[in-house]
């Protein structure tokens, strides 16, 4: 069917309604068409800027680079587009929701379309502007909700420090970078001495408090790169990027007389707290990270052995008193 | 005593193509190669006086057959015929010694053309 | 005949088929980016599936770090074109394309997108030209492209796609390299379809056979 039955121009008629911006610019970047989408949105009308040179129409436009991603279309005879995702807008609109927002322009996809006779080169681009504003704020709303989820998986319930699941992860990739672009790293395996008498001599309430205080009081010692997690029951595991063993060790007796100094009070109870902590740092050779959670349990042992409230270095002759 | 010519190009789709696209009236005894190698064998062979010639090839392609030839001081009327159609290539070809860069799909018209530009038929 | 296979004419008609069309694609990156391109012989191969992934890591190599761009088609034929960047090839295409300094990761990507976007719509441009030179189509044979999206940044190959989220059992698998020498820039561009995009492919190559 042609639009010839009708009175007026059928496909002219849809361009100038459609809710899609419509532009058409010559390779002069003089403006050849400007739909109502266009017009209504940047407030200036077709007759005030069809014949116009777009960038002096809109001087806040980014020329250089939009000159270009043009002219590609019109050396390479071939469509182009542009996501809201890299830029959020070629024109700075607003958006229709100012209730319902969150956004402060109207985000916007474009798609650049060479304009040609048939064989010929192209003569014109058109540039359609689709309003994107929608799927940008879905999108910002699910990223938020996935980082939240993705907080909450790599938290201990209890201490809210980190889990056994990011401590793993983080060990693996700490590990990974040091043995691919060199440097170091020490962990620090620690426990709570006695906590099985805690928890049977003041019931189980007392020694989760017990462990969100520890968990409290190492997380005030921590440098910013420095990780804190609970490793399981009453075991903790902290991650030190860029530390030797000496300087862990030093950190290790810090965390120490930091729990050890006053005991933890629960509903009148004071509850003497001291913790055994071994000490590994990474060495160039060793297979994974499980070699140095291994050393560090040696060590931790040691450091039981010692008589408990200790800190202790693994050395390779603990390998013997493991046996 | 009919002119011998030499098609190579990995693909038999394109070789038919080429062939069907020499002027009907062509006297020409026709040979086949698949490769840059099999090219110059048929080269030394005295099969290629004139030589319509693929750029992109395995084992060995159109420049290196440019470059072989040129070596065995290029006695054969090479016609590159070639998807590449990057300004460098077709410059990089004339300059190995070869007469003429025919692009990709090729039509008697094309051929027919630059066949006469060089007096070969 | 199976679904599956192509025969080797079959075969031999779509790699020049390509080929053609990559030589466009090829010639539009190069004017671009101000480059001589190289370009592989193209490889065709359909592909079931399950294999897709390791036929991926075998083709930019299995260790190597791997950004990738998805673009899907429509009209004519049906299906999706990946294009996959190897990592150091992103940081050479913003010097490439005359960006001096840092550019910013949605920069990088819409370097990525550009490239992406000038590889698939030439390439699929120039088969669409072939195809309607060289055979009879029903209407207009026209395709239309999608907005390109970054799939991935710095993977592995292998864990570009997911067998388990594919609808369609096989795919047919183009692929060609280009390839900027001294500047550690290469693309792979494949191209998947679904199987009754095989099925046209095959007719297709079967009237481009017919015709010489």
């Amino acid at each position: 069917m042609s639009g010839e039955a009708f009175s007026f121009n059928l496909a002219e008629t849809i361009v100038k309604w459609l809710d899609v911006g419509i532009f058409v610019l010559d390779k002069n970047f003089e403006v050849q068409l400007w739909n109502n989408f266009m017009a209504h949105h940047s407030c200036r009308k077709s007759e005030e800027i069809v014949g116009k040179n777009l960038f002096e129409a809109f001087p806040e436009l980014p020329k250089p680079w939009f000159t270009k991603k043009v002219n590609t279309v019109f050396l390479l005879n071939n469509f182009s587009f542009i996501s809201w995702e890299n830029r959020p807008y070629l024109f700075r609109f607003a958006h229709n929701r100012p209730i319902t927002g969150g956004a402060e322009h109207m985000y916007q996809n474009c798609m650049l379309l060479p304009l040609k006779a048939e064989h010929g080169k192209p003569e014109a681009v058109c540039v359609m502007v689709f309003d994107a504003t929608d799927t940008a704020i879905a999108q910002s709303l699910l990223q938020e909700a996935l980082e939240a989820i993705s907080e909450i998986s790599n938290r201990d319930g209890l201490t809210e420090i980190y889990n056994r699941r990011y401590l793993e992860n983080r060990l693996s990739s700490e590990f990974d970078r040091t043995r691919r672009y060199g440097g170091t790293f020490s962990m620090i395996l620690f426990d709570l001495d006695f906590f099985k008498k805690v928890n049977d001599t003041y019931g189980h309430l007392a020694g989760d408090q017990v462990l969100i205080e520890v968990a409290a009081r190492v997380k005030e010692k921590l440098r910013t790169s420095d990780v804190l997690g609970r490793y399981g029951g009453e075991e903790f595991i902290l991650i030190l990027p860029e530390t030797n063993q000496e300087g862990a060790r030093v950190f290790a007796e810090r965390v120490r007389e930091a729990i050890a100094l006053e005991p933890v009070i629960y509903e009148n109870i004071t509850i003497p707290v001291t913790v055994s902590m071994g000490v590994a740092e990474y060495q160039a050779g060793m297979a994974s990270y499980s070699s140095m959670t291994h050393q560090s349990d040696l060590a931790l042992y040691a450091s039981k052995a010692a008589g408990r409230n200790h800190v202790t270095c693994y050395e390779p002759a603990l390998e013997k008193l493991a046996d | 005593m009919s002119l011998p010519i030499l098609v190579v190009d990995d693909s038999a789709m394109a070789r038919k193509m080429l062939i069907k696209s020499l002027p009907a009236d062509w006297d020409v005894e026709i040979s086949q190669a698949e490769n840059g190698v099999e090219a110059i064998e048929a080269y030394r062979a005295g099969k290629a006086a004139v030589m319509f010639l693929d750029l992109t090839m395995p084992i060995l392609d159109g420049f290196g057959v440019l470059e072989a030839l040129r070596k065995e001081e290029l006695n054969s009327m090479v016609i590159v015929v070639s998807a590449d159609i990057q300004p460098v290539a077709q410059e990089r070809v004339l300059s190995l010694g070869a007469i003429a860069f025919v692009k990709k799909p090729v039509s008697s018209e094309l051929i027919s053309t630059v066949l006469k530009q060089y007096g070969v038929i | 005949m199976s679904l599956a296979s192509l025969s080797n004419d079959q075969r031999d008609a779509l790699q020049e088929l390509t080929n053609i069309a990559m030589g466009q694609a090829g010639a539009s990156l190069a004017a671009l980016l101000d480059e001589f391109v190289d370009l592989s012989v193209p490889r065709i191969s359909v592909v079931e599936l399950a294999d897709l992934p390791p036929a991926l890591a075998s083709l930019v190599g299995k260790t190597n770090l791997v950004s990738a761009v998805r673009q899907s088609f429509q009209g004519y034929l049906r299906g999706e074109a990946i294009i996959i960047f190897g990592e150091p090839g992103c940081r050479a295409l913003a010097d490439l394309m005359g960006f001096e300094g840092e550019l910013e990761e949605s920069g990088e990507n819409e370097l990525l997108l550009d490239v992406a976007n000038v590889l698939s719509g030439a390439c699929l441009g120039g088969m669409m030209e072939q195809i309607r030179a060289f055979t009879e189509t029903n209407g207009p044979a026209e395709l239309s492209f999608s907005m390109p999206s970054v799939m991935a940044r710095q993977v592995m190959a292998e864990q570009l796609i997911d067998p388990k989220k594919v609808k369609w059992s096989h795919a047919l698998l183009l692929e060609v390299n280009f390839t900027i020498k001294n500047r550690n820039f290469i693309a792979h561009l494949t191209m998947l379809m679904p199987e009754e995009g095989i099925e046209k492919i095959r007719h297709i190559t079967d009237e481009f056979l017919a015709a010489f």
